[in-house]
């Protein structure tokens, strides 16, 4: 039986569709994104680009609803642990964390 | 609570100079009771040699009407002495965050050392947490 010790993230694959941010029950995720204008190819088209990515552990119920809606499987399960700190700050895992945790 | 009541201190075994009280308030109290079964906090005994700290886990959703027991369970712990808030209720309400009656997480009531994060956190991850937490001595 495998412990699940946190979320990482997929940086390349995150499209920030927001389908995490809206389903986690919890409402743990947050997520900043803008969008770019890409004018090459047959027609130009919007894109979203992630600026921000912030999974509250201190809020998070680990049910994995997140893990299992990513359309690109871009948040996934890791195995990497080390989630007791000192402050209810800390707790907050950035982009940066979060990608170190998928590797 | 009865006067009959009589919570049981522990003693991490990693660690024995460490002793361990629990706020047994919800679920992750099951978790702490696992890691006493898994033998990695045994009941203090009598030889035990003295405690350099004591360590709270306020395991589990602080509502208003528990939280007095919290802070009274706190109160009876002598320096020197941390709190350790074990998974997301404790640590910010959790789940339970926008209910009227829950806490926002511990560190509204006491000084809070540390926080595990989980729901729940794994027994083993529970040790290791307060071992992380408590300062070497």
């Amino acid at each position: 039986m495998s412990v699940r010790e946190s979320i990482g993230l997929h940086e390349q694959s995150c499209t920030s569709c927001l389908i995490c941010v809206r389903d986690c029950p919890s409402q743990c995720i947050e997520i900043e994104r803008h969008t770019e204008q890409l004018t090459e190819g047959r027609r130009p088209k919007t894109v979203h680009v992630l600026d921000a990515f912030r999974i509250d552990y201190a809020l998070c119920m680990y049910c994995g609803i997140c893990v299992d809606v990513c359309p690109t499987d871009a948040l996934i399960w890791s195995p990497v642990a080390g989630l007791a700190l000192p402050s209810r700050a800390a707790l907050v895992s950035d982009r940066e964390d979060l990608a170190r945790r998928a590797q | 609570m009865s006067a009959a009541f009589t919570p049981i201190s522990y003693r991490v075994v990693a660690e024995p100079t460490v002793r361990v009280h629990v706020s047994e308030l919800a679920c992750c109290a099951i978790e702490v009771g696992s890691a006493v079964a898994l033998g990695l906090l045994q009941p203090e005994a009598p030889q035990d040699a003295p405690a350099r700290i004591d360590v709270l886990l306020v395991s589990g959703t602080v509502t208003e009407l528990l939280a007095p027991a919290v802070q009274a369970q706190w109160a009876a712990i002598g320096e020197p002495r941390l709190a350790i808030a074990v998974g997301a209720c404790a640590s910010s309400g959790g789940p339970y965050w926008d209910s009227i009656v829950v806490l926002n997480g511990i560190s509204d009531l006491i000084e809070t050392s540390g926080y595990i994060a989980g729901c729940p956190p794994d027994p083993r991850r529970i040790i290791d947490g307060v071992l992380a937490l408590v300062p070497t001595p």
